[in-house]
C-alpha cells in the first residue's frame, strides 16, 4: 500500500484513477482498432459477400462497394479513420454485423449485454458472500475442526477455469440427470416479460451456468480472507476486544471481518477481468444468450464488427468495475479518506 | 520447458541433499523449499510432462491423426452408446473423427505447457527489466512504467487476441505464447518495482553503492538473487494465467488448428456435442487432465508462496 | 444468528430480484395468441432466425419463406415426385410445352380462392410473371431464374396462362413451378401487390391459397393458424389437414435441437450428426427418421465433390487434378465424416431414382472414379511433372513445395470435418495441403462466385434430380466468367475452359434439347460424361446424407423410406404434402384400443 503513490489530497488519487480509466480505454480501442488493419481481409468487400449470399446475386457489385466504402468511412485516410472510429466508440457505434446485415452491432450488445451482466452480478455476488463466509470461518478459532479440513481441500478447484467445471456440471446435471436444461438462457416457448414461467425458466437455465462460475471462484475469496484473517487475529485490537469479554462471534463480525475484508476488494478489482472473460466462456459452452455466445457466434461468422465492439464493451466493463473499486475503496478504508498514506 | 524442469531442478538439487539430511535428524529445521505444496506440485507438473516426453516413446503420436484409429470408442472397460468396447489398443478411447484420446494428451498436455511457459519467460524477462528499471531509475521513467502496466493489468487478454485471431488468422504454438507474453509482464513489473523499491533502502544495497559498484551490478548481481522466490512464484502465476487464456481461446475454437492442444480437444468435443452423445472421456480426460495441471500449478505457487512469505508457514 | 440469518436471506432473495429484472430483455408485444392445445400443434425446426419478422416479399432477401409461408401459406403449381419424376398437380392442373419447347401452356385449378376470399386466377400468374420479368429490384433465385428465360407471359382464359420463352427449354416447368430444390415460383395476389414497389413493399400481413393463415412472427418464431374456409376442403382437393397450428421455431443450434426432441417439444427437425441422432433415438424412442434404422438419413440432392479452380497452377494440368482424384480416398471420408452412413458417389449426379439411367450409363462407360485412393497412381503422375519427394515428406519442384489451399465453409461441421480429412489425406500423400475457414457470406457471395480459390468442398453439380441436363448444364463453358467476376448461377466456377469444354457443351446443348425421357439421352450422358473423367474440372466426392428426425409423440405419417410419399426436407415448398399427410397420434392410439 505505501509503495503506491496515492497519499495526500483525495482528488489526485480520483484524479489519478480517472486517467488510468480512460487510458486504458484509449489503449485497448486504439489496439483492437490497429491489428485489423494489418490483416488483408477488406471489410466492405467481407460485407458485400454477405449482401451477395442472401441476395442470391447482385447486379453493379462494383458501385455497391464504392459505396459501402464511402459510408463506412473506408475510403478516407487512416487517421481520419481512426478520429472516427474514436468518435464513434464515444456514441457506442459499431457499425453494422455483417452476419446479420444491417442490424447495428450497439444492438446486438444491448441485448446480450443485460443477461451477461445479470450472471455476473448473480454468481460474483454468491461467490463472494460464501467465500468470504468460508475464509473466515476457516481462520476462526472457533470453527469446529471437520471445517478446518474440508474447506481447504475444496480450495484446490480455485485454480480451475470455470469452463471446466461447466462442464462436469452440464454433463452431471444436464445430460445424465437432466435435472436442468443443457443449453439456452430460457426456454424457447416462454415470452419474454415479467411472467412467471419466464423468470422461472431464466432461474433454471441460468443455474448451472451461476454454479459453474461460483464453484470455482468462491475459494479465490476464502484463500484470501482466510490469509487476511489470520494476519488480523493476532493485532492489538482483537486482543483486546477478547480480553473485555466480548462475545467471540460479536468480535469476528464487528473487528475481524470489517478489517480484513478490505484487501479483497482490491484484489477483486484485478480479478475482474479473468472473471468476466471466464464467464464468456462459460456462456459459450452453455450457448447463454450473453456476450459469450454473440462473440462466439461472431468468430463463426467471422462478423469482425461485431467482434470488435463486444470486445471493447468488455474491455470497458472490466475497466469500469476496477475504476469503481478504486473509487469506493478511500470510503471503506479509512486511512486513504483521511489522506494519512503511510 | 526447460525452465519448468529447471524449476524442479531448483528444488532437488540446490537445496534437496542437504535439507533431507537436516530433515531426517531435526524435523524443525527443513528447508522452506522442501514444503508439501511446493513438492506435491512440482511433482504433479513433472509428471504431466514426463507423461508428454516420454509418452511419445512409448506410444504413437501418429494416432493424433484424423482417422487414425476407429471412431467413437470408450476406454478400456467401457461401452459406447453402440455398445462397442474399449479396445486396449486405444486404452484412453478414441473421438469422432479418428484420433486416438491418449496419443491426443501426450501431444496435446505438453503443448499446452510449452504455452505458459514461453509466455511466461518472454513476460518475465521484459516484467524484470521494466520492473528494475522504474525502481531503480525511478522519476518519468517509473511514472510511465507504472501508469502502463496499471492500464494494461486491466485489459483481459482474451479479447485481445480473440480479434487478432479472428482478423489475423491462424497462429502456430510459438506464436500464441509470444502473443500472450504481451500480457503476462505487468504483474511482474508491479511486483519487481514494489520490491526494489523497498530494497533500494537496504543497507546492502547501499553498500554497494557506496563501494561504486554499477546500476547494472546492483540491480542483477545484488538485487536479483534475494528476488528469486519472488519471481519463481510470480513465473508460475502468470504461466497459468497464459494457459487459462489459451485453453479459453483454444475452447472458442481459436489458436492452433492442426496442432492438438487440450484446449482444441475440449472444443472439438463441444463442437460435436460429445456431452449429448455421452462420450464422457472425449471432455472428461483432457479437462481432467488440465485441472490436475492447474491444481499443481497452484500448489506450487502456494508452497513458493511459504517460501517468500516465512508468516504463512506457521499457518 | 436469526436476524442475521433473515437478513442475509433478504439480500439474497434481493439480489435474485435484481439479477432476474436485469436479464428480463425487451418485452415482446407479439403474444401468441389463443390457447391451441399441444396435441393439435405441429412444432417446425428453424435453423435461421427470421431477420426481418414483418416482411414477406419473398422477391427481396430474407427468411421470408422457410418459416412457415411457404410450406403452410403460399402453395406450388406443382410438386415434382422424387421417387417417380412426376409432377405433382397442385395450384396448376396441367403444363405443357410445344415441340420446339419455347412456348408453355399451363392450365390452372378452378375454386382456388386467396385466404382473404378474393379467387386465384389466370391473371394472378400473369401478373406476377410480369413484375418479375420487369423489375430488377428481385433477388430470390427462384424469380431470377425465371426472369432469366421468360420472355412473354399472356393470359389466355381465366384458368389458362401461356408462357413464351427467350430460348427453348425442355424443362421449364418443373425447374420453375415444379419445387425442384426448395422452393418454387410463388404467384403473388394482384389485388394486394398492384401499384406497390417491388423492392420495398413488405406484404405484411401476408396472404396466401393454403390451409393456413398468419398469425404472427418474432426473430425467433412463427405461428400460422389453420384456415377451416380453405379451398381445397371446399373443392374436395384435399381435406383439411389436422394440425390446428403450426409453429416454426429457431432451434438454434444441434443441442438444442436434439434438447427439444428429447422433451417431445418438436415434431420436425433440421439434420442432426449421426451420432446425436442415436443418443437422443436412445433416450427418446418416439424420434425417428428417414429409414428405421442404420444409416438413418435420407440423400441430401446435392451429392459432395471437390471443386478444383482450374486456372491456377498446377491444377490448370488436367493430370495433377486426376492426381487429386487418386488421392483421395472416399471410402474414408464416408466412416469418419459420415460415420459410415453414405455411400460414394459414382458420378456427379444425386443417386435418386430416376437418375439411375444416367448414373449407369456412366459407370458402364468406365468413368466412375474407384472407391479407395490410389496413391501410386498420383505419385507417378507428380514424378512424371518433374516433382521429387522432400525429406519432409512433401513433393517439391525447384525447392517450391506442392502446396493447395482447400477452401471449407465454416457453416456445417460436415463440411469442415470433410477439408480436414482432405486436408490429412494429401498431407500424406505428398501435397502440402491447408484447410481456409470461410464464412458461408463470404464463401458463396466472394470466393466461389469469384473463383477466388485452388480448391474447395462444396456441391456444385446439384440440380438434376430426374433427368441430366440441369447438372450437367453447370460446367459448359458458356456461361464462363474470368476469374474475378461473378461467374452467373454458380456455375463452372473452376474456370473449366479448355477443347475438351468445347465439345463437352456441345453435346450437352444436344441433351438440352432433347424432351424428357428422349432414349437418346444416356448415350449422350455417357459421352459427355468422358470430358469430365479425363479432364476432371471437379471430383465429385460422396452422396450426403442428411439425418431429417420426426417426432411422432404427437403426429405421426411423417414421410419415411417405408412410407415415401414426398421427401423429407420440411423447409422446403414441398412440405404442403407432408402436412397434409399428418395424423394426431392420440386418434391412432385409440383406433388401437378398438
Amino acid at each position: 500500500m505505501s509503495n503506491r503513490s496515492i497519499a495526500g489530497v483525495p482528488l489526485s488519487y480520483i484524479g489519478n484513477r480517472l486517467f488510468t480509466f480512460f487510458l486504458t480505454v484509449l489503449i485497448a480501442a486504439s489496439v483492437i482498432w490497429i491489428i485489423p488493419r494489418l490483416s488483408p481481409v477488406d471489410p466492405a468487400e467481407a460485407m458485400l459477400g454477405r449482401m451477395a449470399a442472401g441476395a442470391g446475386f447482385v447486379e453493379n457489385a462494383d458501385q455497391i462497394l464504392v459505396d459501402l466504402r464511402a459510408r463506412f468511412g473506408l475510403d478516407e485516410p487512416l487517421w481520419k479513420q481512426y478520429v472516427v472510429y474514436l468518435k464513434n466508440l464515444m456514441v457506442f457505434d459499431f457499425g453494422v454485423s455483417v452476419a446479420n446485415f444491417p442490424t447495428p452491432v450497439s444492438q446486438m450488445l444491448a441485448a446480450a449485454l443485460p443477461w451477461t451482466l445479470g450472471l455476473m452480478i448473480f454468481s460474483v455476488l454468491i461467490a463472494f458472500v460464501i467465500g468470504n463466509a468460508a475464509g473466515a470461518f476457516m481462520a476462526w478459532q472457533e470453527t469446529p475442526r471437520i471445517w478446518k479440513i474440508a474447506i481447504p481441500a475444496a480450495m484446490v478447484f480455485t485454480s480451475i477455469p470455470p469452463i471446466l467445471s461447466g462442464l462436469l456440471l452440464m454433463w452431471l446435471f444436464a445430460a445424465q440427470l437432466e435435472w436442468f436444461p443443457l443449453t439456452g438462457s430460457y426456454g424457447l416457448f416462454e415470452t419474454p416479460g415479467l411472467n412467471w414461467e419466464f423468470i422461472l425458466s431464466v432461474i433454471r437455465h441460468g443455474t448451472l451456468p451461476a454454479l459453474s462460475i461460483v464453484v470455482v471462484t468462491f475459494g479465490f475469496w476464502a484463500l484470501g480472507m482466510r490469509g487476511l484473517m489470520t494476519t488480523v487475529q493476532s493485532e492489538d485490537y482483537v486482543q483486546l476486544a477478547k480480553a473485555k469479554g466480548l462475545r467471540p462471534r460479536y468480535i469476528l463480525y464487528r473487528y475481524m471481518i470489517r478489517n480484513a475484508i478490505l484487501p479483497q476488494v482490491t484484489a477483486f478489482a484485478l480479478k475482474v477481468g479473468l472473471l468476466v472473460t471466464g464467464q464468456i466462456l462459460v456462456e459459450r459452452i452453455f450457448s447463454y444468450n450473453g456476450m459469450g455466445k454473440l462473440i462466439y457466434d461472431a468468430i463463426l461468422n467471422q462478423d469482425f464488427a461485431v467482434i470488435q465492439g463486444a470486445s471493447y464493451i468488455v474491455i470497458l466493463m472490466t475497466a469500469a468495475s476496477v475504476l469503481i473499486v478504486d473509487l469506493i475503496y478511500p470510503f471503506i478504508d479509512p486511512r486513504i479518506r483521511h489522506g494519512g498514506g503511510q | 520447458m526447460a525452465d519448468a524442469t529447471g524449476m524442479g531442478g531448483v528444488v532437488s538439487d540446490a537445496d534437496e541433499k542437504a535439507a533431507r539430511r537436516r530433515a531426517k535428524r531435526l524435523k524443525r529445521f527443513d528447508s522452506p523449499w522442501m514444503n508439501p505444496k511446493l513438492l506435491t506440485g512440482a511433482g504433479i507438473i513433472v509428471g504431466i510432462l514426463l507423461f508428454g516426453l516420454l509418452g511419445r516413446f512409448l506410444w504413437d503420436p501418429e494416432l493424433v491423426f484424423i482417422g487414425s484409429a476407429p471412431l467413437n470408442l470408450p476406454p478400456v472397460g467401457f461401452e459406447n452408446l453402440r455398445g462397442e468396447p474399449g479396445s486396449p489398443a486405444h486404452p484412453l478411447g478414441t473421438q469422432s473423427s479418428g484420433r486416438d484420446m491418449l496419443a491426443l494428451m501426450i501431444v496435446g498436455a505438453p503443448n499446452t505447457l510449452f504455452i505458459g511457459v514461453i509466455a511466461s519467460l518472454i513476460g518475465m524477462t521484459i516484467g524484470i527489466l521494466l520492473g528494475f528499471s522504474a525502481g531503480f531509475i525511478g522519476g518519468r521513467t517509473d511514472d510511465v512504467i507504472r501508469v502502463l502496466s496499471d492500464v494494461m493489468i486491466t485489459i483481459p487478454p482474451l479479447m485481445v487476441l480473440i480479434v487478432f485471431q479472428t482478423s489475423i488468422g491462424e497462429i502456430g504454438i510459438l506464436m500464441m505464447g509470444v502473443l500472450l507474453s504481451g500480457f503476462m509482464w505487468q504483474s511482474p513489473t508491479r511486483l519487481i518495482r514494489a520490491q526494489v523499491l523497498s530494497m533500494r533502502q537496504s543497507g546492502y544495497v547501499r553498500m554497494a553503492k557506496l563501494s561504486g559498484a554499477s546500476t547494472f551490478d546492483i540491480m542483477f548481481k545484488e538485487m536479483l538473487p534475494n528476488l528469486v522466490p519472488y519471481l519463481f512464484g510470480s513465473f508460475i502465476a502468470i504461466a497459468t494465467t497464459a494457459i487459462v487464456t489459451a485453453v479459453g481461446l483454444e475452447t472458442l475454437g481459436l489458436g492452433p488448428q492442426r496442432v492438438p492442444t487440450l484446449g482444441r480437444v475440449i472444443y472439438e468435443a463441444i463442437d460435436s456435442a460429445a456431452l449429448l452423445r455421452n462420450m464422457w472421456w472425449w471432455w472428461g480426460i483432457p479437462t481432467a487432465l488440465l485441472a490436475t495441471m492447474f491444481v499443481g500449478l497452484l500448489l506450487v505457487n502456494l508452497g513458493l508462496d511459504e517460501v517468500a512469505n516465512p508468516k504463512l508457514r506457521k499457518v | 444468528m436469526a436476524p442475521r440469518t433473515r437478513r442475509v436471506a433478504w439480500g439474497l432473495a434481493a439480489i435474485i430480484t435484481l439479477a432476474g429484472l436485469i436479464a428480463i430483455p425487451y418485452h415482446d408485444p407479439e403474444s401468441p395468441g389463443a390457447r391451441i392445445a399441444r396435441e393439435d400443434t405441429v412444432i417446425f425446426d428453424l435453423d435461421r432466425s427470421i431477420k426481418n419478422p414483418r416482411n414477406f416479399n419473398w422477391l427481396t432477401p430474407g427468411v421470408k419463406r422457410l418459416h412457415g409461408a411457404h410450406q403452410a401459406m403460399w402453395e406450388p403449381l406443382f410438386v415434382l415426385s422424387y421417387a417417380t419424376g412426376e409432377l405433382e398437380p397442385w395450384l396448376g392442373l396441367q403444363i405443357v410445352g410445344n415441340d420446339t419447347h419455347d412456348v408453355w401452356t399451363l392450365s390452372l385449378r378452378r375454386g382456388v380462392r386467396w385466404s382473404d376470399g378474393e379467387a386465384f386466377d389466370a391473371d394472378d400468374v400473369v401478373f406476377t410473371a410480369d413484375m418479375v420479368r420487369d423489375s430488377d429490384a428481385i433477388s430470390a433465385r427462384e424469380a431470377i431464374r425465371f426472369k432469366a428465360q421468360i420472355a412473354e407471359t399472356r393470359k389466355i382464359d381465366s384458368h389458362t396462362v401461356e408462357f413464351r420463352l427467350q430460348k427453348p427449354n425442355p424443362s421449364f416447368h418443373v425447374e420453375n413451378f415444379g419445387v425442384l430444390n426448395f422452393s418454387s415460383f410463388l404467384v403473388m395476389p394482384e389485388h394486394v401487390w398492384r401499384g406497390q414497389d417491388v423492392g420495398s413493399f413488405d406484404f405484411y400481413p401476408p396472404i396466401g391459397t393454403g390451409p393456413y393463415v398468419f398469425g404472427s412472427a418474432t426473430s425467433q418464431r412463427a405461428i400460422w393458424d389453420r384456415n377451416d374456409d380453405w379451398w381445397g376442403a371446399d373443392t374436395g382437393f384435399r381435406d383439411l389437414p389436422q394440425p390446428k397450428r403450426l409453429i416454426w421455431i429457431e432451434s438454434g443450434g444441434q443441442e438444442n435441437r436434439a434438447q427439444l426432441l428429447r422433451r417431445n417439444q418438436l415434431d420436425a427437425g433440421q439434420h442432426l450428426a449421426l451420432g446425436i441422432f442415436e443418443a437422443i433415438q436412445a433416450k427418446n424412442p418416439n424420434v425417428i427418421a428417414w429409414h428405421s434404422g442404420f444409416p438413418y438419413g435420407w440423400t441430401d440432392p446435392c451429392p459432395r465433390q471437390l471443386e478444383i479452380n482450374t486456372t491456377v497452377p498446377p491444377w490448370d494440368d488436367a493430370e495433377m487434378r486426376r492426381a487429386v482424384a487418386h488421392i483421395v480416398d472416399r471410402q474414408q471420408i464416408i466412416d469418419i465424416v459420415y460415420e459410415g452412413s453414405t455411400v460414394p458417389s459414382k458420378s456427379m449426379f444425386v443417386q435418386y431414382g430416376a437418375m439411375q439411367p444416367f448414373i449407369d450409363a456412366v459407370s458402364n462407360a468406365g468413368y466412375s472414379l474407384p472407391t479407395t485412393a490410389n496413391v501410386d497412381a498420383a505419385h507417378a503422375i507428380f514424378e512424371s511433372r518433374g516433382y521429387r519427394l522432400d525429406d519432409d515428406g512433401t513433393y517439391r519442384r525447384d525447392g517450391e513445395p506442392l502446396a493447395v489451399r482447400i477452401l471449407a465453409n465454416t457453416a456445417s461441421a460436415e463440411t469442415t470435418g470433410t477439408v480436414d480429412l482432405l486436408v490429412e489425406q494429401l498431407q500424406r500423400a505428398g501435397v502440402d495441403a491447408r484447410s481456409v475457414p470461410v464464412e458461408d457470406g463470404v464463401f458463396w457471395g466472394e470466393v466461389i462466385p469469384l473463383g477466388d480459390y485452388e480448391m474447395s468442398y462444396s456441391w456444385l453439380s446439384c440440380g438434376s434430380v430426374n433427368e441430366p441436363w440441369a447438372s450437367m448444364s453447370r460446367y459448359t463453358n458458356s456461361a464462363i466468367a474470368p476469374v474475378g467476376e461473378r461467374a452467373p448461377g454458380y456455375n463452372n466456377t473452376g474456370r473449366w475452359d479448355t477443347d475438351a469444354t468445347s465439345q463437352y457443351t456441345a453435346i450437352v446443348d444436344r441433351i438440352g434439347r432433347l424432351s424428357l425421357g428422349d432414349p437418346q439421352i444416356p448415350g449422350l450422358v455417357a459421352n459427355a460424361y468422358q470430358h469430365l473423367y479425363t479432364e476432371m474440372p471437379f471430383v465429385p466426392l460422396v452422396q450426403a446424407s442428411k439425418v431429417l428426425s420426426f417426432n411422432t409423440t404427437y403426429w405421426t405419417g411423417w414421410p419415411t423410406a417405408d412410407r415415401f410419399y414426398v421427401h423429407p426436407m420440411h423447409w422446403w415448398n414441398s412440405t404442403h404434402l407432408i402436412i397434409h399427410g399428418l395424423e394426431r397420434a392420440d386418434a391412432g392410439k385409440s383406433s388401437h384400443v378398438k
